[in-house]
């Protein structure tokens, strides 16, 4: 199966936010152990909707392992929920 | 009837998001693409894979094949577990991308539709169509990502258009019109096309049709009595010629869903529960339709592929999730003790406030309230806020799947 590891950890996030089809744009994050991952692309962006409360599901890579953030347009939290790194 | 082949201007375009899933998962994961991924629904080795990518393809595995047999084959794929609430957003981003080019837009399953441009504005009708085709494969590009591929096809009717997107994946766009109609389908096999599986592929060739040319060849009048044996023959002789039979609606007969037990040892009272779960979801979808319902099936697998079923009518129409399971749990009692597959279904379907009220009208009316006051809490704040106690450790088995073949539920 993939390697998937599933995760619940709180993330600073550097992001833009502009025009266009995706005005919103996840640049870099720190995690929890101070380690900072610049994202080089932006997968999918895909909303969750939890009752009257959004989830903005960002999937990026850094070119080494594929993560999901997750935005909260409620409480204005970021997310880091998947990591995949090993494919071989 | 038409003896002649449709020669007016192909309108309709078909937009098929082949190997949907595996590909929506190699644009949301980039590091995946170019590498073969199967889309499964439970993360074990025995669960069958529901779509693979066109590199999976090529190395010889095929949709439905259980994960360990295609690790054997290669050995390096990667099985993800499907997610459908990614599905349901490319196919509301390709819904609105279709809508913009016509009013008439039908989607066939969550990965295909398509697209009428006979009554579309005139500005739009004088484009190319091909040239429209090119466009909507760049919008999903921009507006979804730079993964995403698509195969179009253009004809006079949806079995053409349909059959023109299949001619070359994974990224095609062709048009069948009278003039290339019989080269193309002279480079196609009898099970190639669109409705014709093993079954319909025995009765043509019961009277010599090996090939679609010759099945285009066949006069009406044998397919229709000796052939199909129904009216479905004389659709066949205009399908195959490019006029069109097949803009129905479609009308909801039934509502259920079904589950492959996670595991063959579950006791009675397990297997009770996660009924009940599948109770709860059909009611919850047939609320949605604002259907009522006036019938509940249910049926049971086992391993060695025996099927049970069982089926009772109410003389009242319901459509809270109580009832249907009340209804569920009478009939399940007679249900075999090893399982492997449950299933459950509401028909005898008619639309909600049809019906008169009985002279038990103040029980249904309260009931009615009552179900329609939890279905406001779950939309407000997400699915399954509320349910039955019965339920509560369920949710983590019986998860919502990819509805396939429908879109009512997307």
């Amino acid at each position: 199966m993939d390697d998937e590891i599933f995760l619940h950890e709180r993330i600073e996030v550097v992001a833009v936010f502009g025009a266009g089809l995706n005005p919103c744009r996840p640049l870099k994050f720190r995690r929890a152990n101070g380690r900072e991952i610049a994202i080089t692309e932006i997968g999918l962006r895909h909303p969750s909707i939890q009752g009257k409360r959004t989830l903005h599901i960002f999937d990026v890579t850094d070119g080494s392992a594929d993560y999901r953030l997750e935005f909260d347009s409620q409480q204005l939290t970021w997310q880091l929920t998947r990591e995949a790194d090993h494919y071989e | 009837m038409n003896n002649s082949y449709n020669l007016e201007r192909p309108l309709i375009m078909h937009i098929d998001l082949n190997s949907c899933f595996a590909t929506v998962e190699q644009q949301a994961r980039p590091l995946l693409r170019g590498r073969p991924v199967v889309v499964v629904n439970r993360r074990t080795d025995t669960t069958s894979i529901v779509t693979a990518s066109y590199e999976a393809k090529a190395r010889g595995i095929k949709v439905g094949m259980r994960v360990r047999d295609a690790k054997l084959l290669v050995p390096e794929v990667v099985a993800l577990e499907s997610d459908p609430a990614k599905y349901r957003f490319v196919y509301h981003k390709l819904l609105g991308i279709m809508s913009d080019y016509s009013a008439h837009v039908s989607m066939k399953s969550i990965d295909e539709g398509a697209i009428d441009f006979h009554q579309a504005t005139e500005a739009m009708r004088f484009r190319e169509l091909r040239e429209i085709g090119a466009e909507i494969k760049q919008r999903l590009k921009d507006e979804i990502g730079s993964a995403m591929r698509c195969n179009i096809g253009i004809s006079t009717n949806r079995f053409l258009a349909k059959t023109a997107a299949s001619l070359h994946k994974p990224d095609g766009l062709d048009v069948i019109d009278a003039t290339n109609l019989r080269a193309t389908l002279a480079s196609l096999h009898l099970t190639d096309l669109t409705g014709i599986a093993r079954h319909n592929e025995v009765r043509l060739k019961a009277v010599g049709i090996t090939t679609p040319l010759q099945f285009l060849d066949a006069d009406e009048v044998t397919l229709h009595k000796i052939v199909f044996k129904s009216i479905v023959g004389q659709q066949w002789y205009q399908r195959l010629r490019g006029y069109e039979v097949d803009d129905v609606a479609s009308t909801i007969k039934r509502v259920g869903r079904q589950y492959v037990l996670e595991s063959r040892t579950l006791g009675r009272d397990e297997i009770v529960k996660r009924l009940h779960h599948l109770c709860e979801s059909v009611g919850s979808r047939l609320r949605a339709q604002r259907k009522v319902a006036r019938g509940v099936y249910v049926y049971a697998k086992t391993p060695d592929h025996q099927y049970w079923h069982a089926s009772q009518m109410s003389q009242l129409p319901f459509s809270s999730d109580t009832t249907i399971n009340v209804l569920a749990q009478q009939l399940f009692q007679a249900a075999p003790r090893m399982i492997q597959e449950i299933g459950v279904h509401c028909y005898e379907l008619s639309d909600e406030g049809d019906g008169q009220l009985s002279l038990f009208g103040d029980v249904i009316m309260r009931e009615r309230h009552l179900v329609h006051a939890i279905d406001e809490i779950n939309q407000r704040y997400g699915d399954r806020t509320v349910h039955a106690a019965d339920t509560l450790q369920t949710g983590e088995f019986v998860k919502q799947k990819i509805p396939f073949g429908s879109t009512r539920y997307l």
